[in-house]
């Protein structure tokens, strides 16, 4: 015993010097008095106390010495390897190549693509044929394209603007002519403001994430299109879909969420129905009274996509609101697309100050790309002067509608979605088309239309209940329409088939042919192109009927 | 102005006169600024601030409308008219307030990497102490401030709050909190931002002037203007103008083609320009094929998802533009950083990515695509291109390099990155980058093997989905790319005219290093486009790529040779000016405006920077002459002074402002 603290005594010795100088040096310190007596009064008082903070500033050492960043290198699923071992996993590391080669019709639908010489227009010239055409294909209701009066216009902007715009709207990039153009679009439909995009497509996946967060709630319409599917899917929002245009099944939804909310007691979040005016998928229009009567009783914001409806539909071409003759302050954010609409670029969000101003701080396609070129604005503008001043390119565009309806609702062999009135005519194959594939065994063997690649950034597991739940096959469907599209451009007339991105949207919508009548054709000229139109479907689908 | 009148018939006629004609007008106008500009010297040996307006628009006026001047503007600030007289010999086609005029073949300089040299990273700036203590003693304040603000303001001003309460059963719109920092320390510098201005975002601009009665919480335009030297707008290599070949050009094009193609590129939108374009966009940077995407923005967001899926991982620089993240967020596939430009911080990554697989799975990922820019548009770091080449070998990752600053602004023949350091552009997977910046137009494209780019083709979300690129556009394009590019003379025996391919085969994946490519045969060009003879010949677009090379170096040079602190390549266009303290960035904007020669200029902050690190932009143009850099420096250097902003070099080692202009030569090909 007492040998073994003889052989401890340096080292006691050591300790209460070190001890000693430790004191010393801390009585030095400014203020140390104060500590001091702190932990003594603290520790007399409750000497569990100081255990805790001990603890706590150990814990806040320990919170500030970790590192920030993702990488658990301490975390369960970290292994340890060696320099040689890394080595050769890299050296074993085979990459799937960045992008598969397209498939056969994949390829043969590319270079099908029309291509237009020179200007586009109602009556465009195409590459392939050397021929002009009527054309049933390009986003031209209003029959704006190769207007004189905007060209001659946009040649002047050219001259004072230059063309591009060099610079983001928040960094020398907003040009007198953007302002304007922001205030003909909020005073053509009546809002209190609206705000520019440089692409129409970017708009609405820019405006839903500005204003939907985490843990807020979004009811959409199951079909809407591809760019609010990535926006919704940007925001992080709750979100629950409704059955395609049914207002029935959209009030269902809102008193299931409503009931849900109440039952978890959750904070009041901000709540958005979204939906388009005419969808870009099969053309049927949304009931939008009906909506509004919705939405107030149930306390939700609208955001209503245009796209296809601004510059397309109403007596002037206002869209919804006018058809309806609903307010337009009474949606709170209207989206459109200058680009379909005017026949310029970009497009709006128009809506309330509040609701412009937050864009312009937080729409991410706004305050991040350049501003779009002036010259295009000044389209944009005197396009809505054109319809300001010509309502009747729309009583012509309504007719044209009517005539190419009642061509098409008279052909047996196909059902049209789309709504009566709706310039955006899509056509369906009628009938269960997965029965015929057995008939005709000259489908391709790769039928099952999945491409390696692109199936596997879907869960397998949904595409192929999608698969099993339809009666319509899709490739086989394609593969007829667009022989009927190849039999129509051989006759002089422009169609495309609906170009959706395979098992990528959240529904795959039937192949249809899309029509955009357009009023830049006389009505005499549309009823010959939907005849061809007509005679072609005949032609192609009636006889496997 | 010239807008609202009809345009006279000279202005459309001139260009399709023969060189004869354009030489007169060149001369005519050559003379008359010459007169100008001796009348302006004459005067401004007395006081120059009192220059009485100088009637000398009559004379101008005659020879074409290009060069009317108006009466009203004030010709002492340099702007307008060319600080040095041009000699007899000397032609200028552009207008100067566009595209400045210099003839001086010293200010020169090519945009090259020299072999061996280390590609600087990224180094964080070091600030004394009490700039950084007091920084954050600002923020504080301001938060404080903010919050103190609010409390009272939502208790005895509620109507100004009530966008930010919960009001009859609907949430605010945004909380009060998300809105903090627009509400209490954007708000304060408004002035900065969004400023609307008018006519070219060339060398000058004119802003519609604003003030704000209430704090910022509105902007009345008080219905003046101002025209400011524009060292703000991605202008690099000055072909934001109204005038000249490419002008002209688009003006035919809005004559043939209209002003959209009306629909999406899969759907009926489809026009032989686009396919012009692509084919020259390919044969620009050197690479199979390429596809072209009507928004800057949307080409990172639409087809980024196209490239990767779940179970593939994207490593990012921490300082990727958020469309890249924008894209890589809807695309579903894993995301790493590393550290900014920091190759270690790479390499330790991909090691451990790769060794470790998917997480918790462990399985190998399917593959890995590294997502870089090649030039940073907030602090001006250059890619280290040479080491990731090397690490991309070893580790069998894809490559996807944003170039959307540096095409057109980096490299001796202004093909970016690959060009800059000369390696072979095929090392690369994926050419992303803008036409917004150096080109003065709009959109986007994408450049890589023709496999892949079919594949984008088809499955990225902009070909079925998003309108096509509109001819105005495409033809600017089309018209100073290739007279970046130059022109080859038709062959004798001349080839069909719709040419839609080119038939020259891109580079081979073999050749280690850059290939130029050579000028682009005029075949290749749409058949109507004619381009006059200095753009043709590719002269004047390699004088804007040495031009802009020199005007970068020279004035990145010169404010580190005054004291302050920069970030970035020497050789980038874009120049970060470090300002630390929130309430600088107000002043040193409103002191560059304030001048007699007012300058515009970007200040970034918080969130688009770290929250210390507030900075100035400078986005130097080839438009700009060596004497705008001068002012700018010039300016920069007494301004500098009163916001004690100089904290790069000790005293002694700093170069006084007149001996840095008059050394600009020697400045300009010193290393850093």
């Amino acid at each position: 015993m007492s040998s073994s603290s003889g052989t401890l005594e340096p080292l006691f010795s050591f300790l209460a010097q070190a001890l000693a100088t430790a004191e010393a040096t801390f009585n030095k310190l400014p203020g140390s008095a104060v500590i001091q007596r702190y932990v003594r009064s603290s520790h007399q008082n409750d000497p569990g106390r100081t255990l805790l903070e001990l603890i706590l500033v150990i814990f806040a050492i320990r919170t500030l010495l970790q590192s920030r960043t993702r990488a658990d290198r301490n975390g369960t699923h970290y292994i340890q390897f060696e320099d040689k071992e890394v080595k050769e996993l890299v050296d074993e590391w085979v990459p799937e190549p960045l992008a598969p080669p397209l498939s056969a019709t994949e390829e043969a639908d590319l270079y099908a693509v029309p291509v237009v010489v020179g200007p586009n227009s109602a009556k465009p010239k195409l590459l392939s044929t050397g021929k002009t055409a009527l054309n049933l294909a390009s986003l031209n209701f209003a029959g704006l394209a190769g207007n004189e009066h905007i060209k001659q216009r946009a040649v002047e902007t050219l001259r004072k603007y230059g063309l591009g715009s060099c610079g983001p709207p928040g960094f020398y990039g907003t040009l007198d002519v953007h302002m304007d153009l922001e205030r003909d679009i909020a005073d053509f439909l009546g809002t209190e403001a609206s705000i520019l995009y440089s692409q129409g497509f970017s708009t609405v996946s820019s405006v839903i994430p500005a204003f939907c967060k985490r843990g807020d709630i979004i009811v959409a319409d199951r079909n809407v299109n591809f760019a609010i599917q990535k926006g919704i899917a940007i925001s992080r929002s709750t979100v629950r879909y409704y059955d395609h245009n049914d207002l029935k099944s959209l009030e269902e939804v809102l008193q299931a969420v409503e009931k849900e909310r109440k039952k978890r007691r959750g904070p009041l979040t901000r709540r958005f129905i979204i939906t388009e005016g005419i969808f870009q998928s099969d053309g049927s229009m949304s009931d939008l009274p009906k909506l509004i009567e919705l939405k107030n009783k149930h306390k939700y914001r609208l955001m209503l996509d245009e796209s296809y409806s601004f510059g397309a539909v109403g007596r002037t071409g206002r869209g919804l609101t006018e058809i309806y003759n609903v307010p337009a302050s009474k949606v709170d954010m209207i989206l459109g697309s200058c680009a379909i609409g005017l026949c310029a670029g970009g497009g709006f969000c128009a809506g309330s100050q509040v609701v412009v101003d937050h864009q312009r701080i937080n729409g991410l396609s706004f305050v991040f790309s350049a501003a779009m070129p002036g010259l295009l604005a000044v389209s944009g503008s005197e396009g809505i002067n054109v319809f300001r001043n010509t309502p009747s390119i729309f009583e012509s565009l309504q007719e044209n509608v009517r005539a190419a309806r009642a061509i098409l609702d008279k052909v047996d062999c196909v059902t049209i979605p789309s709504h009566p009135a709706s310039p955006l005519i899509h056509v369906n194959i009628r009938g269960a088309t997965s029965a015929w594939t057995h008939q005709y065994p000259s489908s391709p063997p790769t039928s099952a239309g999945l491409h390696p690649h692109s199936a596997s950034l879907l869960s397998p597991t949904k595409h192929a209940k999608d698969m099993a739940s339809r009666d319509w096959d899709l490739d086989l469907e394609e593969r007829l329409l667009q022989e009927v599209v190849e039999e129509c451009l051989s006759q002089n007339v422009m169609v495309t088939r609906a170009k959706t991105l395979k098992n990528q949207e959240l529904v795959q919508a039937r192949p249809s042919l899309k029509l955009a009548i357009t009023a830049g054709l006389t009505k005499k000229e549309i009823e010959k192109a939907v005849g061809v139109v007509k005679a072609s479907l005949v032609k192609v689908i009636g006889k496997r009927r | 102005m010239a807008l609202s009148k009809p345009s006279t018939p000279s202005m459309f006629k001139k260009k399709s006169g023969t060189s004869l004609s354009a030489m007169a007008s060149a001369a005519s106008y050559l003379s008359a600024l010459s007169q100008a500009d001796a009348r302006a010297r004459g005067q401004s040996n007395g006081s120059p601030t009192s220059t009485p307006a100088l009637s000398i628009s009559s004379s101008i006026t005659s020879s074409s409308q290009d060069t009317v001047l108006h009466e009203e503007e004030d010709y002492a600030d340099g702007l307008v008219l060319p600080a040095r007289p041009p000699t007899s010999e000397q032609v200028f086609n552009t207008v100067h307030t566009e595209f400045g005029h210099c003839a001086q073949e010293e200010y020169r300089l090519t945009s090259k990497h020299t072999p061996g040299e280390p590609v600087p990273g990224h180094v964080d700036a070091d600030p004394p102490y009490y700039i950084l203590f007091s920084t954050y003693i600002s923020y504080l304040i301001l938060i404080v401030l903010g919050h103190i603000r609010d409390f009272l303001g939502k208790r005895f001003h509620a109507a100004s709050y009530h966008h930010l309460i919960p009001r009859n059963g609907y949430a605010p719109l945004n909380s009060d909190f998300d809105s903090f920092y627009t509400r209490r320390l954007k708000t304060r510098m408004d002035e900065c931002f969004s400023q609307p201005v008018t006519g070219v975002a060339g060398r000058t601009i004119v802003l519609l002037d604003r003030m704000s009665p209430d704090y910022n919480h509105t902007q009345l335009f008080t219905g003046t203007r101002t025209r400011a030297l524009n060292i703000s707008s991605y202008n690099y290599l000055g072909f934001a103008q109204a005038r000249g070949g490419c002008a002209d050009a688009v003006e035919d094009s809005i004559k043939r083609y209209g002003v959209s193609t009306c629909g999406s590129r899969l759907e009926g939108g489809a026009s032989d320009l686009h396919a012009n374009t692509e084919a020259l966009v390919a044969k620009f940077v050197g690479m199979e094929d390429a596809l072209i995407c009507s928004m800057g923005f949307a080409t990172n967001s639409t087809y980024i998802p196209a490239l990767v899926g779940k179970g593939c991982l994207v490593i990012s620089d921490e300082l990727n533009h958020a469309s890249i993240r924008f894209g890589v967020r809807i695309s579903g596939a894993s995301v790493r950083m590393f550290k900014h430009n920091d190759m270690n911080s790479l390499e330790s990554l991909l090691r451990e990515v790769i060794s470790q697989g998917q997480p918790k799975t462990h399985r190998p990922w399917k593959k890995i695509l590294l997502l870089v820019e090649g030039l940073y548009s907030m602090e001006g770091t250059l890619l280290n291109l040479p080491k990731i080449i090397e690490l991309k070998k070893k580790y069998k990752f894809y490559l996807y390099v944003d170039e959307a600053h540096s095409i057109g602004a980096m490299g001796p023949h202004g093909r970016g990155v690959a060009d800059y350091f000369g390696i072979n552009p095929r090392h690369i997977d994926i050419l992303m980058g803008t036409f917004t910046k150096s080109f003065g137009a709009a959109g986007g494209y994408i450049a890589g093997d023709k496999v892949i780019i079919d594949h984008l083709r088809v499955h990225g979300h902009s070909g079925p989905y998003a309108e096509a690129m509109t001819p105005p556009v495409l033809t600017q394009i089309i018209a100073s790319m290739a007279s970046i590019m130059g022109v080859k003379p038709p062959a004798p025996a001349v080839s069909s005219g719709h040419s839609l391919r080119l038939t020259s085969p891109a580079p081979s994946v073999q050749e280690e290093s850059y290939v130029h490519p050579g000028p682009v045969p005029h075949s290749a060009l749409p058949t109507w486009l004619n381009l006059p003879p200095e753009l043709a010949s590719g002269e004047e677009g390699a004088t804007r790529l040495r031009r802009l090379a020199f005007n970068s170096r020279y004035l990145h040079n010169g404010l580190i040779k005054l004291g302050f602190i920069t970030y970035g390549h020497p050789a980038s266009p874009i120049v970060p000016l470090l300002l630390f303290n929130p309430g600088k960035m107000n002043m040193f904007h409103r002191m560059m405006k304030d001048r007699q020669t007012p300058i515009i200029i970007v200040v970034v902050a918080y969130p688009a920077t770290p929250l210390i690190t507030s900075r100035v932009r400078f986005c130097v143009s080839a438009a700009h002459t060596k004497e705008d850099i001068d002012t700018v420096l010039r300016t920069c250097d007494e301004v500098g002074d009163v916001l004690d902003l100089k904290h790069g070099l000790p005293r002694s080692e700093r170069w006084p402002i007149d001996e840095i202009t008059s050394k600009a030569v020697e400045l300009a090909h010193m290393m850093k």
